[in-house]
């Protein structure tokens, strides 16, 4: 899904209390239900369905569903998921073809760090050689952020996670 | 399951940065889709 990135929730302990509260915990499956709840900014359930345990949902009709409550809404929105961010000067170091990169960059997508600067030491010789000069090594995905460098993808998905800060 | 038109209960989860998410904190702000996941992960 491009450009679309969402919270990914553990409803486990206690063991699927929010599926219950919405009516949608099969009890005796030990599961919750492949349940889909649209809610609109002011609280209000405007859809609710389920397709059973195994089904499939209908992507179109959810995503028309979606268009619709955008156009038809007359309260206020605005954009609470973008973080306040990282300090200005904050840097991402990825190289082409590594796994542990694309880690670090999902991660600053799913953050919406978009304002998170992005260097490809396999592209750009001098993004390269700064990064060998801050943190003593070229070694790809880093972190840079104040002043301080972060080497592998684990050490740089926490730092970020901990920067977007507790809600 | 709760009906079209009522009130979503409010509730709060941890994340895959264990960050808290609300349903609270998107009041007056976003329309959420909740999408409710089971199986994958489980020996069901």
């Amino acid at each position: 899904m491009g450009g679309v990135s969402f919270p990914l929730l553990s409803d486990f302990h206690p063991k699927g209390k929010v599926a219950e509260s919405f009516g949608l915990y099969l009890a005796d499956a030990g599961i919750t239900d492949r349940a889909t709840v649209l809610i609109d900014a002011g609280g209000t359930i405007r859809h609710i369905s389920s397709v059973g345990p195994g089904g499939k949902r209908d992507m179109n009709e959810l995503l028309a569903m979606a268009k619709k409550l955008d156009a038809e809404y007359e309260g206020e929105t605005k954009d609470v998921a973008k973080p306040e961010g990282l300090p200005a000067g904050s840097v991402l170091f990825v190289k082409s073809n590594c796994i542990f990169s694309r880690w670090a960059q999902a991660a600053r997508a799913n953050l919406h760090l978009d304002d998170l600067a992005l260097k490809n030491v396999s592209e750009d010789a001098d993004a390269k050689a700064e990064l060998e000069n801050l943190g003593g090594s070229h070694q790809a995905p880093a972190l840079l952020v104040d002043g301080e460098v972060h080497y592998e993808s684990g050490a740089i998905v926490q730092a970020l996670g901990e920067r977007c800060g507790i809600a | 399951m709760l009906k079209e038109g009522t009130t979503a209960p409010d509730f709060e989860l941890g994340d895959q940065f264990q960050r808290k998410i609300s349903l609270s904190k998107y009041r007056d702000a976003q329309h959420v889709l909740l999408v409710f996941y089971p199986l994958d992960f489980t020996p069901t």
